[in-house]
């Protein structure tokens, strides 16, 4: 595929662990007084109570929520490309294949900490573990929060070990190519990898069970989330397509953010005969897929609104579309399901500033499609006395600031010590053939 | 399949002179449903492998796009169908409100042939521009093939624009057949009880669909694979991968189907939960329901978690038999309470099998008529890795 | 591995390429010298068919954890439901359309868990030994093929090497 040698392909990647430039620095101080911010802000709600935040009545769950969503749905891509599409063989993602993987893991972390920031008394968050007490408390395991807890600890702690696994092979070169401390701490981390048959023997099996393993997950960590409102009886939530929705929904916006990762990092790392343009129009091709799954969806929904002649639901889509968070709608629709369309055209594919535009576009119209899905259908329930507003306030939005500084924030950290292209997976196809062998 | 077709036409008329005539025409929609779902699956198997790329299922593509030829029939069969709105639509006499704006005869009628009319012409033009790079000169052309060869020389010189086609109209037919299909499922299954709704309902018809379609399409390789006096051949490899994505969508399926079950069964509200409750939890259907989830889900995932059943034609055409029937019967779940009102046991009987069969024969002699214009796709022996 | 027959001397010989080495590999089956180790950079699926290994039994630890996990998962819904028999929401206190969730999350869970033990069982992991035996002889990018041979067949056996393809050869 890249005809670079193995050589090459080690010396490109491992040129991005030598210590960094000015500009690195100043761009960590700035992520890293965003992720201050965003601390401050959580520590100021904890001392003033929840309160500070903008959930009332009947509006209870806000940006903590829409956030919590948002991070879920953006992991959830970066197991697509590295699971999903090593079982189906397609040897393209294999550029960026491990970039998708840390940033699951990246989102997933930051993803946890938003139901423990909406808890507000964070200290009582052991309710929601079932450890043995002696007031023999235990949690409700039919709550479709009790089962968020369970699919998010699954796929934090099976995402965290896909990964390492995943790395193994690639800390063996590091620690091979490297000297002093570093090489010291490699050689600790890559568990003494040498790379004979046999451990390639087991390898490979395990890799194959992880990525088969991890696959169901992508499915059903975001069908359970998309249950926390679809189990629940309130209009707008209550609805059966929930599940598919939400995940093709969650696959859309993480790679529109893997193209938003990709291309500032080719770039800086000079990885452009590694994630070559062909390997992100193929990305945008899925991108292609999924929004027009979620522009479906969009559309049963409004069908089976009018469909149903229920006057709440119809009332709760009306709403949406010309009520107070019209403008939030329609950017959703257009960013989401409209913008994609664009993509069609392989000029377009193949511009790299505008897929990138694009991406981040998608982003916004992703953020706002959980604020649209959250806000209205519970502002404007069953009756009409106790409709209402919401509107953040600055401590979510300090909070806000922090997730996102926090998860770029991690994400230069790995670029600067981690390799962030699988350098054996580009050796694999860089003349012998496609994927891990199973 | 001659024999059969009529076989089938008799017993279908049996039916209909006796004393439930729903009988008859559930019997007659179940079978449309299904047979048309395999079709329109199968040529939607060919689409994808085309657009995404797949080298893996190139001789299996040309065997998919045989079932098209049942699209010209599967039209005229909804038409049909038309004949028995007496009981296909028990919808009609109810006062139904503002829903009558799309709940009425004559708008499921348009709405439906206009659907399939658009489908099916897309998915003919996707067959046109995929057979053209598939195929080279017939040797003694005859009537509709010797059409079509003139016409594909004279494409041929420009490959490239030829490919480009293809993936176009792939790609418009993967759109209509999601479009059409929820359209077909709305329509004709979920009206049936005009009062409920899902809206996963669309999705769940399209994907048990291909579903249905990938055990057909296993079923027709394995047979021609084993046929002595055809060249055709298929390699363990391709069947793995092909038990492998009929595996998949097994998952799919049953995933879809609980996605609606979960939320109706926990939100718990009448209006939604009286249909799933008839249907999963009281007599005559409770039995079939399960029956059902154990045919069709259960056995299939246990017995494909092995690697080597999927490479042997034999075992893999005899499950994908065993999930057919099992969606045949989830079909009756479905429409079954409705047609068949307050039935006190299953309304299911000898004279169904034989309407099933009688489908069967029509899909057969669509299927060779198929085979008679394009003989190439059996005749060469397998490619692919 | 064979039974030592008087003093052995080891060979490391390198190939440039994944096929080169499996040809090396398949040639050198048909002597009487052994291929006591291959290391390589990437997984070679040529290498493993030349070596004709026997599948990894990695699975066997996936399949206990996944099955351990499914009830386990069921077992503590039901088991924490039971402690107090409260009807929530109107469902039946031990009810299995909800309690399949948490099982089948609990099932990839463990199933997980039962992939590593069998990676760290079957890999013995971490093996810092056979990294610091390996080390000096190691090339992070070229396929090597370990033999051992008889001391006396030692020319023979790096010209067999050479004439295979290989870039270099060590003695071991």
């Amino acid at each position: 595929m890249t005809g670079m040698t193995f050589q090459e392909i080690d010396a490109r990647v491992l040129k991005t662990l030598e210590p960094p430039s000015k500009r690195y620095w100043i761009a960590v101080t700035l992520l890293f007084s965003g992720v201050l911010v965003g601390a401050g802000s959580w520590a100021y709600q904890i001392y003033k109570g929840v309160g500070v935040a903008g959930m009332n009545n009947p509006v209870a769950w806000g940006t903590y929520l829409i956030n919590f969503v948002f991070w879920v749905g953006i992991a959830h891509s970066g197991t697509l490309i590295s699971a999903i599409l090593h079982l189906l063989r397609a040897s393209w993602r294999n550029p960026i294949a491990r970039a998708a993987e840390t940033m699951t893991v990246f989102a997933v972390c930051i993803a946890g900490l938003f139901p423990f920031i909406h808890l507000g008394r964070v200290w009582m968050v052991f309710y929601m573990l079932p450890v043995p007490n002696q007031r023999n408390l235990w949690q409700n395991f039919q709550s479709p929060l009790m089962f968020d807890v369970v699919a998010i600890s699954t796929y934090l702690t099976v995402s965290i070990l896909f990964w390492y696994t995943g790395m193994l092979p690639d800390l063996a070169v590091v620690r091979d190519r490297s000297e002093g401390l570093r090489k010291k701490i490699f050689t600790l981390i890559s568990l003494g990898w040498t790379g004979t048959h046999e451990q390639w023997r087991h390898y490979t099996r395990a890799y194959l069970f992880f990525a088969a393993l991890a696959t169901p997950l992508v499915i059903s960590v975001h069908s359970v989330v998309s249950w926390d409102f679809a189990l629940g009886i309130v209009p707008g939530w209550h609805t059966t397509i929930f599940a598919p929705y939400f995940v093709a929904g969650a696959i859309h916006s993480g790679l529109a953010m893997v193209i938003t990762l990709m291309i500032p990092v080719r770039r800086i790392f000079g990885y452009e005969k590694l994630i070559t343009p062909g390997v992100l129009e193929n990305v945008a091709k899925t991108i292609i897929l999924t929004g027009l799954i979620v522009g479906f969806a969009y559309a049963t929904e409004f069908f089976m609104a009018w469909y149903s002649q229920n006057p709440v639901e119809m009332e709760v889509f009306r709403f949406r579309a010309a009520g107070h968070y019209a403008p939030g709608f329609w950017i959703m629709v257009f960013c989401n399901a409209i913008l994609p369309l664009f993509l069609f055209l392989k000029s377009v594919r193949r511009s790299i500033p505008i897929l990138f535009a694009v991406s981040i576009l998608i982003n916004i119209g992703m953020w706002f499609e959980r604020f649209i899905i959250i806000v209205t259908s519970v502002g404007r329930d069953f009756i009409p006395y106790s409709w209402g507003l919401y509107s953040p306030t600055l401590v979510e939005f300090g909070i806000m600031l922090g997730s996102f500084s926090l998860f770029f924030f991690l994400f230069i950290l790995f670029v600067k010590h981690l390799p962030s292209v699988s350098m054996t997976e580009m050796k694999e196809i860089s003349g012998h053939g496609a994927g891990h062998g199973s | 399949m001659g024999l059969l077709a009529a076989l089938g036409g008799g017993a279908f008329f049996y039916l209909l002179s006796g004393s439930h005539p729903e009988r008859a025409w559930q019997a007659y929609l179940i079978n449309f449903l299904i047979f048309s779902s395999i079709a329109q699956g199968c040529v939607l198997f060919s689409a994808v492998m085309h657009v995404t790329k797949a080298r893996w299922s190139q001789s299996l593509t040309g065997l998919a796009e045989s079932f098209s030829a049942f699209f010209p029939v599967s039209f005229v069969l909804f038409l049909i169908l038309f004949l028995g709105e007496a009981h296909i639509f028990p919808w009609k006499g109810i006062d139904l409100g503002e829903k009558e704006a799309w709940l009425n005869v004559r708008g499921v009628l348009i709405r439906g042939s206009m659907g399939l009319g658009i489908l099916y012409f897309l998915g003919f033009s996707y067959l046109y521009f995929s057979l053209s790079l598939k195929f080279l000169r017939n040797p003694h052309p005859v009537g509709l093939r010797k059409f079509l060869d003139r016409r594909w020389m004279k494409d041929r010189m420009d490959t490239e624009a030829c490919r480009k086609r293809t993936g176009i109209s792939a790609v418009l037919y993967i759109l209509g057949y999601a479009v059409v299909l929820s359209l077909i499922a709305y329509d004709l299954v979920m009206a049936l009880d005009p009062h409920w709704y899902s809206t996963l309902f669309g999705a769940y018809h399209f994907i048990k669909a291909f579903y249905l379609a990938l055990g057909a399409l296993v079923i027709f390789a394995s047979v021609l694979h084993i046929n002595p006096n055809l060249p055709f051949a298929v390699n363990p490899s391709q069947f793995h991968d092909l038990g492998k994505l009929f595996f998949a969508f097994c998952l799919l399926w049953a995933d879809f189907f609980y996605c609606q079950f979960v939320v109706i069964w926990y939100g718990n509200i009448p209006e939604e939960s009286s249909y799933v409750i008839e249907r999963t939890m009281m007599d005559p259907w409770q039995p079939l329901a399960w029956f059902i989830f154990i045919v069709s889900f259960a056995l299939p995932f246990l017995i494909l978690l092995n690697r080597r059943i999927k490479k042997n034609p034999k075992w893999m055409s005899l499950i994908c038999a065993m999930v057919i029937l099992g969606l045949w019967l989830e079909h009756l779940l479905l429409v079954g309470p409705a047609i068949s009102r307050h039935a006190r046991a299953l309304p299911l009987g000898f004279s169904d099998g034989l309407v099933f069969l009688g489908f069967l024969g029509v899909m057969g002699i669509s299927i060779s008529t198929y085979i008679r214009i394009f003989p190439e796709i059996v005749m060469n022996p397998g490619r692919g890795r | 591995m064979e039974p030592a027959m008087g003093p052995e001397k080891s060979i490391l010989g390198f190939f440039p390429s994944e096929d080169r080495a499996a040809h090396a590999i398949l040639a050198l089956r048909g002597t009487s010298w052994s291929v006591k180790k291959v290391l390589s950079p990437v997984p070679g699926p040529k290498i493993f068919d030349a070596l004709n290994l026997r599948k990894s039994r990695i699975g066997y630890f996936t399949l206990a954890g996944g099955v351990i996990g499914f009830f386990t998962g069921f077992a503590l819904a039901a088991f924490t439901a039971l402690q107090w028999e409260l009807i929530v929401g109107g469902k039946p206190v031990v009810s299995l359309v909800p309690f399949f969730i948490v099982g089948f999350e609990f099932t990839i869970l463990f199933a997980v868990f039962g992939n590593v033990a069998g990676l760290i069982h079957q890999m013995k992991l971490p093996d810092y030994k056979g990294l610091v035996e390996l080390d000096p002889y190691r090339d992070v990018n070229r396929f090597g093929i370990l033999s051992s041979c008889p001391l006396e067949e030692e020319g023979s056996l790096i010209a067999f090497f050479k004439e295979h393809g290989a870039e270099e050869t060590i003695i071991v």
